[in-house]
């Protein structure tokens, strides 16, 4: 087992970190949100330059490593794009080519507009996206028109999936299950990368505010209280990092517990994300909440990311129920004990 | 890790199936029958090669890779750590004598180590010298008699001093502008009667906690491991051998994953809402586990930073406690009325019992923290 990236990966991330910069860094998602209709042509020059829709995730480890790396760049920047999900589009002609991206969805029972239901932030950049449930089912939606500021939204749109289509009896299924699995965990492993970028954002941002804020005549950073917050949320960011490339080790590697992986990095992922941004915030006082900070930003543009497809709770419940009575894969996982005690 | 690794895992188990009870739950219990069975143990991986497998073969050991080492202090500590105390000798006594030990002490200690034979004790502590440890009031005065010093004093929280036949101490030897200054260890036999042990009671068990008073107890320039007043020194090296500690995530994992055939058909009348913390504490052993590879990556490439450390130290000792409440609401309600699941349900109540300590052994959870605050707040 090597979880480690590559250095060509770690050097393609630092690559995508300085494009993004040069196209306008964090004005760009500022730029978006004021002009909605502009958000492709912000972004997509930038991520065509990097050779972003030549990387195939499913092409091995090597790609699947720098297209981590660039949506963590992505995530550093809270670029205005769903970078993760357009790298997750379906290769093999088995949904409609034409689509957009891959979108993980909940279920396929269109919600409310403004509630639950399958959605994505993926508002104003094509019609058509493939999708994949939470149980590895394959699909097509549509994205509906966007609906209220992308202030309020953070782009995030309805999707109303096509209809299923009846099996036909003698014929075999276009794909199988494992298929819609290797989507599925895909589609759950790259967004991870996207909010790892913003949880490594927001405590860089909280890093230098404490150490530059001066209080009762010294830097923030000087006092214990401040500190043991810094590190209890670092050691969250830092324990995500390191499940994040186990989760990407076994999509690279076809393990058939990929999804569990999957699962577990989101759960600790959004864990993490709930302690980073309560801390960084708290450290940033009021000037956090401002706009002209940056922590503002990155903290509005995590929330898609958090709460789609499943929220925390929601997470744990679908983990807990998948891994049953078996538990996670490692050393100790029961099947492995050599002998029973 | 490869397939020599998962084959050394395989072996240990073996090993542990074959020597070690099923009701074995470490060697410190009030039963003597726990400690023989340690000791042999000891024995049996020594005669394989595998008690000193981290050591240079030049020493008698495999030149172990670090994730061979790691592998053992995950099978060891998963399965109550049936070497018992022989694990400090194995670990750090040993590496740091062949590296600051004369011929004569190397000669003198490194073969029972290897061998299995010696437990060892570390005399660091004191009543007003915990996390300041270089505090500490223990001192050795020059003795004009014989050139050496006799040394006067107290030491505190001393696992296994009661079991021990030598002690790593720290003392002072001369009072310096600083006070990491004139600090010296050295290597000394318990069975003088100027030492005396003083068990204290705990709820971890016997033997985890002992006072060691010192009264007068004469030593000599042989029983200095490296130089006089260069103790602090060691001392650095010592807690860079804890670095990674003790593996406490794989006793969690391995009881975490036990949980649900202990408690058969019971499993699934549990509630809900625990079941799903059981399977959130999954993530966070994989995680704490994950951690720790990080650091013996990170260290055997040189490149290892205090708060690479720290992070994964915050996050076992948190994980060791958490897990424990866990699994004790697991076991609170349910029968577990075979042997199994009451074997089950001690390990769990010792799991608890013990990882209350886990948050303040071997440097207490806010040192770590202090530890990475300032890497992390440290210019760049």
């Amino acid at each position: 087992m090597n979880t480690e990236l590559s250095e060509e990966a770690v050097e393609f991330g630092r690559t995508a970190l300085r494009a993004f910069e040069a196209a306008g860094g964090d004005q760009l998602v500022q730029d978006a949100e004021r002009e909605p209709a502009r958000r492709a042509e912000l972004v997509e020059p930038v991520l065509d330059e990097l050779g972003a829709w030549e990387l195939d995730p499913r092409g091995g480890a090597d790609e699947l490593e720098a297209a981590a790396a660039l949506c963590k760049a992505a995530g550093w920047w809270a670029l205005p794009y769903p970078v993760a999900e357009r790298l997750c589009r379906p290769t093999d002609g088995s949904t409609d080519a034409s689509t957009e991206g891959l979108v993980v969805i909940a279920g396929t029972e269109p919600g409310p507009r403004s509630g639950p239901g399958p959605a994505a932030p993926v508002a104003g950049l094509g019609p058509r996206w493939s999708t994949v449930t939470l149980d590895g089912r394959r699909g097509l939606a549509t994205a509906a028109e966007p609906v209220g500021s992308p202030r309020y939204t953070a782009f995030v749109t309805e999707l109303i999936p096509d209809p299923i289509p009846a099996p036909v009896p003698d014929l075999p299924a276009i794909d199988g299950p494992a298929d819609g699995l290797a989507d599925l965990a895909l589609g759950l492993v790259l967004p991870c990368w996207t909010l790892l970028g913003m949880l490594d954002r927001a405590m860089e941002l909280a890093r230098a505010h404490v150490l530059a804020r001066e209080q009762f005549g010294q830097p923030l950073a000087r006092f214990q209280g401040v500190q043991f917050q810094l590190t209890d949320a670092e050691v969250e960011r830092v324990g995500v990092e390191e499940l994040a490339k186990y989760a990407l080790w076994a999509v690279a590697t076809g393990r058939p517990e990929a999804v569990d992986d999957a699962l577990a990095l989101r759960l600790a992922a959004l864990e993490a994300a709930d302690l980073v941004f309560r801390v960084t915030h708290q450290l940033h006082g009021a000037m956090g909440f401002c706009d002209e900070t940056t922590l503002s930003w990155i903290s509005r543009y995590s929330q898609p990311l958090r709460r789609l497809p499943l929220g925390q709770a929601a997470t744990r419940d679908h983990l807990t129920q998948r891994i049953g009575r078996i538990g996670l894969a490692g050393p100790f996982a029961t099947q492995l004990e050599v002998q029973p005690r | 890790m490869g397939e020599g690794v998962a084959a050394l895992r395989r072996d240990l188990r073996q090993l542990v199936h074959k020597h070690v009870p099923p009701d074995f739950l470490g060697a410190f219990t009030d039963d003597p029958a726990d400690l023989e069975v340690a000791q042999s143990f000891c024995r049996t991986l020594a005669d394989l090669g595998l008690l000193c497998m981290a050591w240079p073969a030049a020493y008698g050991g495999r030149d172990a890779t670090p994730w061979e080492q790691t592998v053992v202090r995950e099978e060891m500590w998963a399965h109550h750590e049936p070497r018992g105390a022989q694990y400090m000798g194995v670990n750090w006594v040993g590496p740091t004598i062949m590296r600051h030990g004369t011929a004569e002490q190397q000669a003198q200690h490194l073969p029972p180590i290897a061998r299995g034979e010696v437990i060892w004790c570390q005399g660091f502590s004191e009543p007003e010298a915990g996390s300041d440890l270089a505090s500490l009031r223990t001192t050795a005065a020059p003795d004009p008699e014989t050139g050496g010093w006799r040394v006067s004093g107290q030491k505190v929280w001393t696992s296994y001093a009661t079991m021990a036949q030598w002690c790593f101490l720290l003392a002072r030897t001369s009072r310096e502008q600083r006070k990491q200054q004139g600090l010296t260890i050295f290597l000394v036999p318990m069975s003088d009667p100027a030492i005396e042990v003083r068990p204290i009671p705990s709820m971890i068990g016997p033997h985890h906690l002992n006072e060691v008073f010192f009264d007068e107890l004469r030593v000599t320039e042989a029983d200095v491991l490296g130089t006089v007043g260069g103790g602090w020194a060691i001392v650095q090296e010592v807690l860079a051998f804890e670095r990674v500690g003790i593996a406490r995530y794989a006793r969690c994992e391995r009881l975490l994953q036990a949980a649900p055939a202990a408690l058969g058909a019971e499993w699934d009348q549990l509630p809900d809402e625990l079941r799903s913390r059981w399977a959130r504490m999954l993530v966070h052993a994989r995680r704490a586990r994950l951690l720790a590879y990080r650091v013996v990556s990170l260290q055997s490439g040189g490149r290892i930073r205090p708060e690479d450390s720290a992070a994964y130290r915050i996050a076992v000792t948190r994980l060791d406690q958490e897990s424990a409440e866990v699994l004790m609401d697991i076991v609170a309600g349910a029968s577990l009325p075979d042997e199994d699941g009451r074997r089950f349900r001690r390990a769990v109540e010792d799991h608890r019992r013990y990882s209350v300590s886990a948050t303040v052994a071997s440097g207490s959870v806010e040192m770590q923290r202090i530890l990475m605050a300032r890497s992390l707040l440290a210019a760049r």
